[in-house]
């Protein structure tokens, strides 16, 4: 196989997203970048990856020996309602270009994007990595969920039938720098932010959608990267494995409100708008097996990255995404 | 888009996709010889020569061509027990094409309706029974065709973000066992029913006892293609749901392997010993599958009776022995398991290395076919 005699060459794709953004602070600020290592970040600028000719055409381009694929069409849970077909069908396409490309080239090692999001609506808690297939995912966005789920399938068709050792790591909620801060198609802690940092400037109530009450993991942008690196180095399974704050670090939407108007030094009134779906009430996962590989590895506590990633937004608000 | 706009008020303009398989040919005689078309109406039966529908801009080129109103979407690439374990990638990835392109190039041609076709081995593996439609997405399936299984589940996904999205009202159906003439009859890898017809054809023959793999306790729900035929246009016509349903016999008339190897003795006049190998596997003991939703819909629809549907195909087969199909390419014999594949598709030969995945099939019943009906009245 190419990349066992070679340094890497990575190529990851959804380079400039949150996660991808995350990875490459880590591999050219923190010693993430090996020796002689070669590592690309794609965006979407420079290939459709819904086209299987542009696909190929970039992974000619950039001859890679490994591939963190973070690509996808995503969005918030307000997207997501709208546009399942879109978000089945492009992102079935997305991962299957991608991954059929990297077989074809030879590519040692792929590690896709998953998240905590596709697993099943009516489950036991807390959800592992055995569980993805156990019952159909929440109806909201069942189709992302079920496009992304099967990466998993992918991956165990490309190792069956061709020794293919392809992976996948399911993050809980990131947060972090580079995200998507739009109030309509953005992630919770994302959207909140640029919705405090909004209602301060202009002196009114911070409206909250939903009530506040469903409860999830957070997990810091950066911590995933560092994870994402490690997975792509030492992780060898097929299966793939959660990366999470443990089950005792889930906390309700309300209380991550209050950090960040902490954070920003919000003072105004907080509301909380119930007419607005909550989306799912939980999706608790267990992080026990990154435990058994990690036993000592450290989270960037909430309120902390939290800070930092609003201290990001309000120095970069206008090449945020909004 | 070409000069025939789709009216909705007009006449169908039917295209079944999948068209030359057992339900294809079922549904070809229903339409020709039943009174099955109306007035006015088209019907065209693709094959695998018209188009390959892995491949998107000949699947749009066949469906611009014909204009169609309503598909029946029968295609897929399916084979037996020992093709579908050790090529579950290419199984998934080809049938996935399918039914992405045809759903698309439905939609984009304006299509009033879509049926599509999946079967009983789709359902979760871990269950309790009888399963009915609510259960498809409940637990991974199978594992020996996961590909397939999760290929096909997702046309239901399709269908409900279609209809989210754009009101389109595209549907499948569920067959449980379907036999009939022109099926695959091909011993080690052909589904339960063809295969214990054709060993105990060659049984007859050679003077020898028929071997029947597996203890022939699993028990199983035989539908008839003419019948699947029937309700297929029933469906296409007057069910309006999404969501799919259960074409089926109801659970009383679940039969064990070892009644149907003897309704299949009884059908031809086999005289010689009937024996058990239970060294082989057995598959699945039970999938029983509700029909409840069927009967509600359809409450007068009249099954027709196992064992002169057997006879039928029997005296089908027996008729029609040096053209009907027994090879689904060349491989080592396995173990047959007891399938619940419900619907023999066209087979497609499947070489995962070439660029093409299909070829034509090796041995289809010959244009000029001149045996008699196979459908007699019922």
């Amino acid at each position: 196989f190419i990349g066992e005699t070679e340094p890497m060459r990575v190529l990851v794709t959804g380079g400039s997203g949150l996660v991808g953004k995350a990875i490459e602070h880590v591999v050219k600020q923190e010693g993430g970048c090996l020796e002689g290592e070669q590592w690309t970040f794609l965006s979407s600028k420079e290939a459709n990856l819904v086209d299987l000719q542009q696909t190929r055409a970039v992974f000619e381009k950039y001859r890679p020996t490994h591939v963190i694929h973070l690509a996808a069409k995503v969005g918030g849970l307000y997207l997501h309602m709208k546009e399942n077909l879109h978000f089945l069908r492009d992102n079935l396409r997305i991962n299957d270009n991608v991954l059929q490309t990297s077989h074809e080239r030879g590519v040692t090692k792929v590690v896709s994007c998953l998240s905590s999001c596709i697993f099943p609506d009516k489950t036991t808690y807390p959800i592992d990595e055995s569980m993805i297939h156990n019952g159909p995912p929440h109806d909201s966005n069942f189709g992302y969920s079920h496009a992304k789920r099967m990466i998993d399938i992918q991956n165990r068709g490309y190792f069956a039938q061709h020794g293919r050792r392809y992976t996948a790591v399911i993050p809980t909620n990131v947060y972090g720098p580079y995200d998507n801060f739009n109030f309509e198609n953005g992630h919770v802690l994302s959207a909140l932010m640029h919705k405090t940092y909004a209602a301060k400037k202009e002196g009114t109530p911070l409206q909250v959608w939903g009530s506040g009450t469903p409860r999830r993991q957070f997990i810091y942008s950066l911590d995933v990267a560092r994870l994402f690196l490690w997975v792509l180095r030492e992780y060898d399974e097929i299966d793939p494995i959660i990366l999470s704050v443990g089950e005792e670090e889930e906390l309700p939407i309300k209380d991550a409100v209050e950090m960040i108007a902490d954070a920003l030094d919000f003072k105004g009134q907080i509301v909380f708008d119930t007419s607005k779906s909550d989306g799912q009430m939980k999706k608790t996962a267990s992080n026990a097996k990154l435990r058994r590989y990690l036993p000592d590895f450290t989270f960037t506590p909430l309120s902390e990255g939290i800070k930092k990633t609003c201290d990001w937004f309000v120095n970069n608000y206008d090449i945020a995404r909004t | 888009m070409g000069d025939r706009k789709v009216d909705q008020n007009g006449p169908m303009r039917v295209l079944v996709t999948g068209g030359t398989g057992l339900v294809g040919r079922a549904i070809e005689h229903v339409v020709k010889e039943e009174g099955g078309a109306r007035e006015g109406e088209e019907w065209i039966f693709l094959s695998s020569k018209d188009a390959n529908l892995m491949d998107m801009g000949e699947t749009r080129a066949v469906f611009q061509k014909h204009q169609p109103t309503h598909i029946i979407h029968l295609a897929a690439m399916v084979g037996g027990l020992f093709k579908n374990m050790r090529a579950n990638l290419d199984f998934w990835r080809n049938n996935i094409y399918i039914n992405d392109n045809v759903l698309q190039a439905a939609h984009e041609v304006d299509a009033v309706r879509v049926v599509s076709c999946l079967s009983t081995c789709i359902f979760p593996d871990k269950t309790t029974y009888p399963i009915d439609e609510t259960m498809i997405h409940n637990g991974p399936p199978h594992e020996s065709n996961y590909g397939y299984a999760y290929a096909k589940r997702m046309i239901d996904v399709h269908n409900r973000a279609y209809h989210q999205k754009h009101g389109r009202c595209y549907t499948a159906v569920i067959p449980t066992n379907v036999f009939g003439p022109h099926d695959n009859f091909n011993i080690e890898d052909g589904h339960v029913l063809p295969g214990l017809i054709h060993k105990a054809y060659i049984a007859q023959k050679e003077g020898s006892p028929l071997v029947v793999w597996g203890s022939g306790t699993p028990r199983r729900q035989f539908i008839y293609s003419l019948d699947l035929a029937r309700l297929f246009l029933w469906v296409l016509r007057e069910y309006h749901e999404v969501d799919p349903i259960i074409l089926s016999v109801g659970e009383e008339d679940e039969v064990s392997i070892k009644e149907a190897a003897e309704a299949v003795v009884e059908a031809l006049g086999f005289k010689g010993q009937v024996t058990y190998d239970t060294t082989k596997s057995d598959g699945q003991f039970k999938k029983t599958a509700s029909n409840a939703k069927l009967l509600q819909h359809h409450p007068n629809f009249t099954f027709t009776p196992f064992k002169q549907a057997l006879k039928q195909t029997c005296d089908w087969f027996v008729a029609n022995y040096d053209n009907a199909r027994k090879s689904w390419g060349s491989r080592p014999p396995i173990s047959m398991q007891s399938w619940s594949i419900a619907v023999t598709w066209c087979s497609w030969r499947s070489n995962h290395n070439s660029p093409r995945p299909f070829s034509a099939r090796s041995q289809t019943t010959s244009p000029g076919n001149t045996s008699s009906s196979p459908w007699q009245q019922v």
